[in-house]
């Protein structure tokens, strides 16, 4: 089969199951995203060259790959830290004129973050962005919405973003809910 | 003779209908669980976890046995055909409890787990440690000496219960201090223990009651820095000879009986404003 | 099955607006992760997680509606980004496991 011209189904195999983690050095304040499969993944401060990483926090979450059923091309998604749905807290922020254009059609948009830093690290190309938003919208029921999904690039300050993570933070700790 | 719905389930039927490997036994053919908690949040399964139950159990880490053993649970049971890690299935054998894992996702297995409920009489078999009669709870817990892996469980385990009873967040933060120090105690000091905590709108009661060499001077034991804790426990961080004083300084009531060679009592009070 | 006849069957308390869906299935899991690579379109996600973060992940999937369990207070900020979403929330005071025996009974499969 041409894969160019395969209209591509895609589905999702070879999950692995694993931690973000978020490091800062303390000595450059250099912040630095991971993804690890490790059982148990470092939580003590350890030094690396000129650099002295502590954990600030760990995430559980998954890593995958999409196939595609009909022409067998496998995209990797290894450079995904995270998916994160707009709130739209900021006004000035691009992301949020995106979702402001798309609500009437109800397009909700969603920002993939990449592993930091982001200049040192491989980011998801503008086409694997087009894969994965085809890959939900696919499988998604509702015809009266759809999905979109933009590149953290355009987030306006990322620090201050109130957007709602896909990742599970808390499923370790032995505190005692604090509700009813 | 009035009746009432319970689930009493035994382990070999459990793994027959979930169709489960086991990684861990522990069991014999007439052991039975009393409940399932299906969660992937572990501080839930501390706080809403009944003794006697299995953990069924998506979470993969060793943090879900730990907790179902604070919680009292007989074993675990791991969706989607994961392998257990080595370390849960060496905890588990440590502590008497069951490992399995089935192909099934959750709802599957609580599906084919839910139909298993039992209709029997009420004076069957109670496996669960809680009473409770006019708005009083009382909780039994075991401690025993040098396990120092499992220190501070019981403390742990306590304030998720007064957590979810609804108690003030204060109270809630000395209460657990003072068992965490009498709990470090028994641990350092004694072959066993048992802590009762009872809990009513006017007071939470402790008291740890264990089997040991007792305290020879109790004046003395009261004084900060004043220590009997081995070199070994000290380089583990422990025995700073502050127990005792600082359940005294958290503690609205403290009161200390012990006879050298046989044991100690401690009682602990807290009163609710 | 019409998600009203379910709520209605089970007596369950709707905390957002409601819309009637239809439900195929139910996924049972705490984690947004798994849900979102392992839940389907249309299930009845049913969990004990109450951050607004669950609304990401329901509405990325598309589920029909989350059911919280154990009578876990959802807090006003989920609610609302919920109704923003168009995503239904549900709560019922039955445990996870409990639930999910009164769902197969009344034919969710």
């Amino acid at each position: 089969m041409d894969k160019t011209k395969c209209g591509h189904q895609w589905e999702m195999v070879n999950t692995r199951s694993g931690f973000i983690i978020t490091e800062i050095c303390h000595k450059c304040s250099l912040i630095t995203t991971y993804f690890s499969s490790e059982e148990h993944p470092p939580l003590e401060e350890y030094r690396d060259g000129e650099h002295f990483w502590n954990v600030m926090s760990s995430s559980q979450s998954v890593q995958f790959d999409l196939r595609c059923r009909l022409c067998k091309t496998q995209v990797s998604f290894d450079e995904l830290s995270a998916l994160m749905l707009c709130t739209s807290c900021k006004k000035d922020c691009k992301v949020f004129e995106l979702l402001e254009r798309g609500q009437g059609h109800s397009v909700w948009v969603y920002v993939a973050f990449g592993f930091k830093p982001y200049k040192d690290k491989r980011q998801l190309t503008g086409e694997k962005l087009g894969i994965l938003e085809d890959y939900f919208n696919m499988k998604r029921k509702s015809t009266k919405s759809s999905i979109k999904i933009v590149s953290h690039e355009l987030i306006y300050d990322e620090d201050s973003c109130m957007g709602g993570f896909i990742m599970d933070e808390f499923l370790l700790s032995l505190d005692a809910p604090a509700n009813k | 003779m009035p009746v009432t719905a319970k689930y009493i389930v035994e382990v070999k039927r459990i793994q027959e209908i979930l169709n489960a490997k086991t990684w861990v036994s522990n069991i014999s053919d007439s052991d039975y669980i009393t409940g399932i908690y299906a969660s992937d949040l572990m501080s839930d399964v501390l706080a809403y976890g009944k003794p006697g139950s299995m953990l069924l159990t998506g979470l993969y880490s060793v943090q879900a046995i730990i907790s179902a053993y604070m919680a009292e649970f007989r074993g675990v049971a791991f969706i989607r055909n994961k392998t257990p890690e080595e370390e849960t299935l060496k905890f588990a054998r440590e502590k008497g409890m069951f490992v399995l894992s089935t192909a099934s996702d959750m709802y599957d297995a609580c599906i084919k787990l839910a139909g298993l409920e039992t209709v029997i009489p009420e004076e069957a078999p109670e496996a669960e440690k809680i009473h409770k009669s006019d708005n009083l709870t009382t909780y039994t817990f075991k401690i025993d000496g040098n396990d120092f892996a499992s220190a501070g469980m019981v403390s742990t385990r306590v304030k998720a219960i007064l957590k979810s009873i609804g108690y003030e967040p204060e109270i809630i933060r000395r209460a657990a201090i003072s068992i965490y120090e009498a709990e470090m105690n028994v641990v350092m000091h004694a072959r066993k223990a048992e802590v009762t905590l009872t809990a009513s709108d006017k007071e939470i009661y402790i008291i740890v009651i264990d089997e040991g060499k007792g305290i020879g001077d109790i004046d003395l034991a009261m004084q900060e820095g004043y220590s009997t804790a081995t070199e070994e426990q000290r380089a583990l961080g422990f025995g700073a000879g502050m127990g005792l004083p600082n359940i005294k300084k958290n503690a609205d009531k403290l009161d200390i009986n012990s006879v050298v060679d046989v044991g100690t009592r401690i009682e602990i009070t807290f009163h609710i404003k | 099955m019409k998600l009203k006849d379910i709520i209605g069957s089970l007596s369950l308390n709707v905390l957002t607006n409601l819309d009637d869906k239809e439900v195929t299935g139910v996924y049972i899991s705490d984690m947004l992760s798994d849900v979102m690579s392992n839940a389907k379109a249309g299930n009845l996600w049913v969990t004990i997680q109450t951050h607004k973060n669950i609304v990401a992940a329901a509405n990325l999937i598309d589920i029909s509606a989350v059911i919280v369990t154990q009578g876990t207070r959802v807090p006003e900020e989920t609610i609302d980004l919920a109704n923003r979403y168009n995503v239904i929330i549900i709560s019922t005071n039955d445990s996870t496991f409990a639930l999910s025996g009164k769902l197969y009974q009344i034919g969710i499969k």
